[in-house]
């Protein structure tokens, strides 16, 4: 089983390394092989919003950058972690600069999830999501906002489980070592 | 004394043809200006691309009463280009502490029929409005922001009469400096077309460009398909 990490620090506001190694020990103990993409040292070109990648390439962007990587690890791997300073209540724009760019995985077509239209599936099978969020200091209207947008994503990109949580700068390792196992477990990434 | 109020319309579609983002925020200035409003019209992802333009973006945020922030969803949020701008305005308004009032109205379109899947989006620019001390004005979310595609909503006919009613009352009350009643929300949101309507000539519009560009048949590719 492999991991990606898509690693949305950004020079001024990084995740700090208690959740990246939490993170990154838990999956290594289970046995999954685990890449790191830090997206703000990758080449990216920000979508123009053009659709080329669904009607004229289709499934592939046509910026042949790192953008494209972003979207071939994405959907060739079993569990996604998108590790994010939160922006708002969102992603950071270091992460959103690759997130914007994997739309190409999914169809232009339409269907119905309970009554609200979606994009229909590319591929047979799309990983699980993880999303870490950190922050300076708490805030519940912020964390709130963070685990309703994984929740929408996961919708978008057809994800089988998904789990969002959001760590404070300074959080206890043991604490934070916790609550990195039992979302892991809940998503059934290990045992 | 010049006590004209400044209005900042920032686009951020990256969309290198009018946006509908851009449509929808033009027509809301276009109501301001004989009221007074100067107005001015900024791209974010023209910021993105060098440190000057940046900078130009957020000194004329500084010198703006209200900045109307009108952008297409992306991955159900805000586009990376709007992001950006929101956390390099907030790294600016750390540095300085007096700032005068100023207001944030959002306006965010997206390609899905149902308006409510902006939801998340507007909660983000709320909550960029609450700590970077902005007032907020509020937030107007459009679904099906395909029949727009970036034309005049005056061009647009019938299909754009509620979205150019909210802007009417959206104008009125922005220019009393108060935040948008509801009815402005429940126009924008109101469905352009019938949705099934939409999805069919949705769905037909990519079908005609895909066998436009020659790939009809190779819509389904999968050109990551892990090879087992
Ligand atoms: C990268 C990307 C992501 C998008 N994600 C969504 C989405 O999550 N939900 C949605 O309804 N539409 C989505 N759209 C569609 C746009 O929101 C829609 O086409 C919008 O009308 C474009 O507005 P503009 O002309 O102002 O750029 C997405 C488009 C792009 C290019």
């Amino acid at each position: 089983m492999n991991a990606v990490i898509l690693d949305g620090s950004l020079e001024n506001n990084k995740v700090p390394d208690t959740v990246r190694a939490a993170l990154t020990d838990e999956l290594a103990a289970d046995g999954w092989t685990v890449d790191t993409m830090v997206l703000r040292d990758l080449n990216i070109a920000y979508c123009v919003g053009c659709f080329e990648c669904w009607v004229k390439t289709p499934g592939m962007c046509r910026f042949n950058d790192d953008g494209r990587e972003v979207a071939r690890r994405f959907i060739q791997s079993d569990l996604v972690v998108f590790l994010t300073p939160v922006s708002f209540g969102g992603y950071s724009s270091a992460l959103k600069r690759g997130l914007d760019r994997i739309i190409c995985l999914i169809s232009p077509f339409f269907k119905q999830v309970r009554g609200e239209t979606h994009h229909r599936l590319r591929y047979n099978s799309y990983p699980r999501v993880l999303a870490l969020g950190t922050m300076p200091e708490a805030d519940p209207e912020s964390e709130r906002i963070f685990c309703r947008l994984v929740e929408r994503n996961a919708i978008n990109v057809h994800s089988p489980g998904h789990a969002a949580d959001v760590f404070v700068d300074n959080e206890e390792t043991a604490a934070v070592r916790h609550r990195m196992h039992a979302m892991l477990d809940r998503i059934g990434v290990v045992s | 004394m010049n006590t004209a109020k400044r209005v900042l319309l920032l686009v951020g579609s990256a969309k290198q043809q009018t946006s509908t983002s851009e449509a929808i925020g033009t027509c809301l200035l276009e109501r301001l200006h004989p009221a007074g409003f100067e107005t001015e019209t900024l791209f974010t992802h023209k910021a993105s691309r060098s440190d000057e333009a940046m900078a130009e973006l957020i000194a004329a945020v500084a010198r703006a009463d209200l900045i109307v922030l009108a952008f297409p969803l992306y991955v159900d949020c805000l586009p990376y280009t709007v992001i950006n701008a929101l956390e390099h305005i907030r790294d600016s308004r750390r540095s300085t502490t007096n700032h005068k009032d100023q207001s944030l109205l959002c306006i965010v379109n997206c390609g899905f029929p149902e308006a409510h899947q902006n939801e998340t989006a507007l909660a983000i620019c709320r909550q960029f409005a609450r700590e970077t001390g902005f007032t907020w004005s509020g937030g107007l979310a459009l679904g099906a922001g395909g029949v727009i595609h970036g034309r005049p909503l005056r061009e647009v006919g019938g299909a754009a009469r509620n979205v150019m009613a909210s802007l009417d009352v959206t104008a009125d009350a922005l220019i009393r400096s108060e935040q948008i009643p509801k009815r402005a929300v429940d126009l924008m949101a109101r469905p352009l077309v019938w949705k099934w309507v939409y999805l069919w000539y949705g769905s037909r519009g990519w079908r005609r460009v895909a066998k436009r560009n020659g790939v009809l048949k190779a819509l389904g590719s999968r050109p990551y398909q892990k090879l087992i």
